[in-house]
């Protein structure tokens, strides 16, 4: 067993797509579509046969539910790891997006937070290094 | 069922494209699908609306009839990874004539036309770019096991995966993708490359 697929909620795809790709600079792996239905993956050009991030749309009660409890208590829907969070903050931001945590120290590790326009905050992590 | 193991779908001659303006000037496309059929308006009508004869070739599962306006039913997409599940009201439904509604986002406009001892069914459907050859291919199955079903020799509705199963698949929706000048679409991965 591997781990290489995790998913998010998204309020809108389309909306989705655009924000994980062109702000945070991730790259669409898979898009297919199934009459309603659509899978939607990107992936970090970093690691392209690494692990995927499903953008799943929230079309059910409870999906919409926990995503707007979680995002109301400031809780990040997904959490990704960079060797350079004030870099990445500063490009970030320069595209558009809105932080609601710019870069902060927490024990072990550097943490920002931005929103992602579908419903969630996304938390960038730098690890300490000692 | 050694019938839907011969089925093979034939040339990709029942879709085309329609492209007008939107009101935001954006090209706007629709997906249209022609088949003549050797079977009644009335008895393709029914096949339309009746959940039951749906089951047999449609690419979604009905929980209602279909064929009454303001009636409210509930469509869930058949063999998608995740349930999906749109409920639509029904717009338009002028027996063996015309039905309207919408499967999620999309717009389902059906029109029956007698054509000889048959009839000539047309839908139109708006589908993104980016699927309407996968669109085309799937509708262009769903209509041939339509037409076994009205001959009285059903063969099993074939969609989603079942559909991509068929070693056709990459030749019908590359066809289609050829006609419409939009991308071949690489689904299933390296299709193309098999």
């Amino acid at each position: 067993m591997k781990i290489k697929l995790s998913s998010v909620y998204v309020n809108d795809q389309e909306k989705a797509l655009r924000f994980y790709t062109e702000v945070l600079g991730f790259a669409k792996k898979t898009d297919f579509s199934q009459g309603p239905y659509r899978w939607l993956t990107v992936t970090s050009p970093e690691e392209p046969n690494g692990t995927e991030l499903q953008l799943a749309l929230n079309n059910n009660s409870a999906a919409k539910t926990y995503q707007q409890a979680i995002f109301q208590q400031n809780q990040p829907a997904a959490m990704f790891l960079t060797d350079d969070i004030k870099g990445d903050y500063e490009r970030i931001k320069a595209r558009g997006a809105e932080f609601t945590m710019p870069p902060t120290d927490v024990t072990a590790s550097t943490i920002a937070m931005v929103k992602d326009t579908c419903g969630n905050l996304i938390q960038l992590t730098q690890l300490a290094r000692w | 069922m050694i019938e839907r193991e011969r089925y093979a779908p034939g040339p990709a001659n029942v879709a085309r494209v329609q492209k007008d303006r939107g009101q935001d000037g954006k090209e706007k496309w629709t997906l249209v699908l022609v088949k003549e059929l050797r079977h009644s308006p009335e008895k393709v009508w029914q096949a339309l609306t009746n959940p039951a004869q749906l089951r047999e070739w449609a690419p979604f599962d009905a929980d209602g009839n279909l064929g009454t306006v303001g009636a409210k039913v509930k469509l869930t997409t058949v063999g998608a990874p995740a349930p999906r599940v749109t409920e639509t009201i029904v717009t338009r439904a002028d027996p063996a004539k015309a039905l309207e509604y919408k499967w999620g986002n999309f717009d389902m406009r059906w029109q029956l036309e007698a054509f000889g001892d048959g009839t000539r069914l047309t839908l139109w459907t708006n589908i993104g770019h980016r699927f309407i050859s996968m669109g085309a291919a799937g509708w262009h199955i769903c209509f041939d096991v339509l037409d076994r079903l009205l001959a009285g020799q059903p063969m099993g509705r074939i969609v989603g995966p079942d559909a991509l199963k068929f070693g056709d698949w990459p030749r019908l929706s590359a066809e289609y993708a050829k006609q419409f000048g939009v991308e071949v679409p690489n689904w299933p991965p390296d299709a193309t490359k098999r």
